[in-house]
């Protein structure tokens, strides 16, 4: 099937009849399928034999592991296919080949040089099929001296420069939670796809991209890295705040704060209703940084006795960038949330009733799919024999074999 | 035309009126990717990241085309001075529409409409316009009028309540202001996926993307937890739930020997293959063969010991002569890297991921290039920021085909300028101190 081969008028969802083939395990490639999956694509998820190892990671309900109830798995390939390959068999590698031969997407994160070994790479998937787009997804990329260095969320966190701006200055430098590198990947190699594709669509040529997850946070490191490169100056970690308007306070009722730009201290202070903060001492921002640490003085005293909701109201109401420190009970719950349709809320067989982020955006010319996370080879019989054309004999060979 | 992989965008052109960061983010990523970005700017009303961060030196006589924050977000985009408030400036942005494929705004949810700028009004100049907006809690919903900047969106996405030290109990926002450039990575994927659409239908859209959602979909696990468990997240500081060592430990001085106090490495070990690595890199000591430490299960359980014992091997060298040793054994682990080490990092060197930026006024400096590296793609950097209001003459005049004088006619109006109105010169240029 070829791109330029859809019809006007078919594509209900941007991704509609567009394969893609997810050769990716963990966060960052399932992210980014997840959401071309949501957008009408097609999403072949090749998992080994033994699953995507992120299968095994929780959380499960009740705390009890499953294989079909990881809450990270079913998160990230909602409304993808799920079938088994052992690229160690070459069976299992034709089957892949032919698959690649019906796709306009490849998605994989294995370690550099794994499908060069097996006849997999670009070179050898678009060797017919020049309109292919590939992109693999690594901590470090294809090239240079780390290119085979495992990596964890906190090593990658570390050598992007993220982690030396983060945390208190006083203290060891600290990550942020969750696996952040992963993700952040994740929405890049998104972005890189979509791009690419485009160009395929456009101009009949694929791409083949190398992503290193270093490098699209490294990315990110902005004024801080520019400032070093352009002016010579370091940075240090700020903590949560970077100076008296811009960073984290105690409230009554948990945590919230402030960042303003100069033009924001008008609203802000007449919000506040504090007279101090009207005085010549702080009436603009060089003043106020010379005098930081009796401003924030003040602003503690203001902050502590603030509730969350009073705060984010008082932000709206007077156009002031307040914000609180949100639990995931207060965004499960959020009316603001529910009332853009950005939650999903599935009753999954296995897993119960969950509650998650369900898309990116709003779009005025399509929605996203919500779905099931498949079990793993579900669709071993319906991709290999219904599509590929095996027959059902040749898939219990297959499976004698340790192919599927 | 030969395609350049790199810049699959080549032939989209994008009027950019995004201001700050989200949004000239989405724009960066977009005009790297080969669209023809024209940055819009009021000479009234011009893009506050010009002078945010004012320079600890002197900032040059033209200084709103030197600052280096300016300059992160603005490289290879063109710049059109033009007051969408004016009426002669709505009528020339009416004029230019036709000729663009995606208006991309991040403003406070009211300002587009209140310019007269609604996307009913946009079709109308362009019936298949992708119109991109990234107001941060979106168009639509209760919340919809407040406001913020990346911390204020990572508090209310939920991110920040997943970070901490643990010992405390407060949570801790990210060192950078990590929602505005995850919202433009966003936007970049919703322009080209809008594109990809609107090939196929020959239809436009109007995205409305909040910045606060897109922050919230790197989170998902905890959602899980919370739905299936009612349980929010603990605070891991650098630990982890099963890895230990999982750390940052202190390291000597880097370059001379000193110990200067802020020297640091990850280092993380998963299995016991990395941990017999380990060992061998402190050059295998007697307390590492101890029980305590035989398998994955017990270091976890004795990770307070282990960190005490590791770091105190770690105080003794540079974390460029640990991570050596440990990138020998295949050890998962990287210094913690400064803002001035980073752009001499040797594997981020040896991929050419910094790119030299010249601009006649600044001279020479680093700056990030790819952020993903398609095969076959030349420099990612070919032009620095342009100086406010250089493609004046090259879009009104060679695009729209105004005459000069009625280019001459705008000026005398203000609604194009070659500089920011009313601007002070250099000398009179507030002596801040950095806000970094």
């Amino acid at each position: 099937m070829s791109s330029t081969d859809h019809s006007p008028l078919d594509a209900s969802r941007p991704y509609d009849g567009v394969r893609v083939l997810e050769l990716a395990e963990g966060i960052s490639g399932p992210y980014a399928g997840r959401w071309l999956a949501a957008l009408g694509a097609d999403v072949i998820k090749v998992e080994r034999t033994s699953g995507d190892p992120s299968r095994a990671f929780g959380p499960w309900p009740n705390d009890q592991p499953d294989d079909e109830t990881s809450g990270l798995f079913l998160y990230l390939n909602g409304d993808k296919r799920s079938v088994t390959l052992n690229l160690d068999t070459s069976d299992g590698r034709e089957i892949l080949r032919e698959l690649a031969q019906s796709a306009e997407i490849v998605i994989e994160s294995f370690p550099p040089g794994y499908l060069a070994e097996r006849g997999l790479d670009y070179a050898a998937l678009s060797a017919d099929h020049s309109s292919l787009v590939m992109i693999s997804i690594t901590p470090f990329g294809q090239t240079g001296p780390n290119a085979d260095l495992p990596a964890t969320e906190l090593t990658l966190y570390a050598a992007s420069g993220q982690m030396w701006l983060t945390g208190h200055p006083d203290r060891q430098p600290l990550k942020n939670g969750g696996s952040q590198p992963s993700y952040q990947a994740g929405l890049n190699a998104f972005s890189a796809v979509s791009s690419a594709y485009f160009g395929a669509v456009m101009h009949g040529q694929g791409s083949y991209i190398d992503l290193s997850v270093q490098e699209t946070y490294a990315g990110m490191a902005e004024a801080y890295h520019t400032r070093a490169s352009q002016l010579g100056i370091e940075s240090q970690r700020s903590g949560n705040n970077l100076h008296a308007t811009w960073g984290l306070y105690e409230l009554a009722d948990g945590y919230g704060g402030v960042c303003l730009l100069p033009r924001n201290y008008p609203p802000f202070a007449q919000a506040v209703g504090l007279p101090e903060l009207q005085e010549d001492r702080f009436a603009d921002a060089g003043q106020r940084l010379l005098n930081n640490d009796e401003l924030m003085a003040i602003l503690y005293g203001w902050f502590i006795g603030q509730s969350r909701d009073d705060l984010l109201e008082l932000g709206i109401a007077n156009r002031v960038p307040f914000g609180f420190v949100a639990t995931f009970e207060d965004l499960a719950n959020s009316e603001h949330l529910r009332s853009r349709d950005f939650l999903a809320d599935r009753d999954d067989a296995a897993a119960g009733n969950l509650v998650y982020p369900g898309r990116l955006w709003l779009s005025s010319a399509h929605d996203w799919k919500m779905g099931a996370a498949p079990k793993l080879g579900q669709h071993n019989v319906d991709v290999i024999h219904g599509e590929l054309g095996y027959e059902r004999e040749d898939l219990v060979r297959l499976r004698e074999l340790d192919a599927i | 035309m030969t395609f350049d992989p790199g810049r699959p965008l080549s032939g989209v052109r994008v009027a950019d009126l995004t201001m700050i960061w989200a949004g000239p983010y989405a724009a960066k990523i977009l005009a790297d990717l080969g669209a023809d970005v024209i940055k819009i700017e009021s000479p009234r009303a011009w893009d506050n990241i010009r002078t945010l961060i004012p320079p600890p030196v002197a900032p040059g006589e033209r200084w709103w085309n030197t600052n280096f924050y300016f300059h992160e977000y603005s490289r290879n985009k063109k710049s059109l001075s033009l007051d969408l408030a004016s009426d002669s400036g709505r009528s020339v942005f009416a004029q230019l529409l036709p000729h663009c494929d995606v208006v991309i705004e991040n403003y406070r949810t009211d300002v587009m409409d209140n310019l007269g700028l609604s996307y009913e009004w946009l079709r109308e100049q362009r019936e298949d316009i992708i119109v991109v907006g990234m107001a941060g809690f979106g168009k639509t919903g209760p919340e919809k009028d407040a406001v913020g900047y990346g911390p204020i969106i990572e508090m209310m996405s939920g991110m920040t309540s997943t970070s901490g030290y643990g010992d405390d109990g407060v949570p801790y926002k990210s060192g950078i202001s990590y929602g505005d450039p995850i919202a433009g990575i966003a936007a970049s994927a919703a322009v080209s996926t809008a594109l990809i659409q609107r090939q196929r239908t020959g239809q436009g859209q109007y995205i409305d993307l909040a910045q606060r959602e897109v922050m919230s979909t790197l989170l998902g696990e905890f959602y899980m937890d919370w739905s299936m468990n009612r349980r929010l997240p603990e605070h891991m500081g650098t630990g982890h739930d099963w890895m230990a060592p999982h750390n940052v430990y202190r390291c000597a001085g880097a370059d001379d020997g000193d110990y200067d106090g802020d020297e640091w490495i990850a280092i993380c070990v998963g299995s016991d293959a990395e941990w017999a690595g380990l060992k061998r890199a402190m050059g295998s000591p007697d307390w590492a063969e101890r029980d305590a430490f035989s398998d994955q299960i017990l270091r976890w359980e004795h990770r307070a010991e282990l960190d005490e014992r590791v770091s105190s091997w770690t105080s003794g060298h540079s974390k460029t002569d640990i991570f050596a040793a440990l990138h020998a054994e295949r050890v998962p682990s990287s210094p913690v890297w400064k803002m001035l080490e980073m752009m001499h990092e040797p594997h981020l060197k040896a991929r050419g991921f910094y790119e030299p930026l010249r601009h006649p006024e600044v001279g020479i400096w680093q700056v990030h290039g790819w952020l993903w590296r398609a095969d076959g793609a030349g420099p990612c950097v070919v032009a620095p920021a342009p100086d406010f209001g250089a493609h004046n003459e090259e879009i009104l005049g060679g695009l729209l085909g105004l005459s000069r004088a009625e280019q001459d006619a705008l000026a005398a109006e203000g609604v194009i300028a070659d500089r920011p109105a009313d601007t002070p010169p250099a000398s009179e240029f507030p002596a801040t101190p950095s806000l970094l």
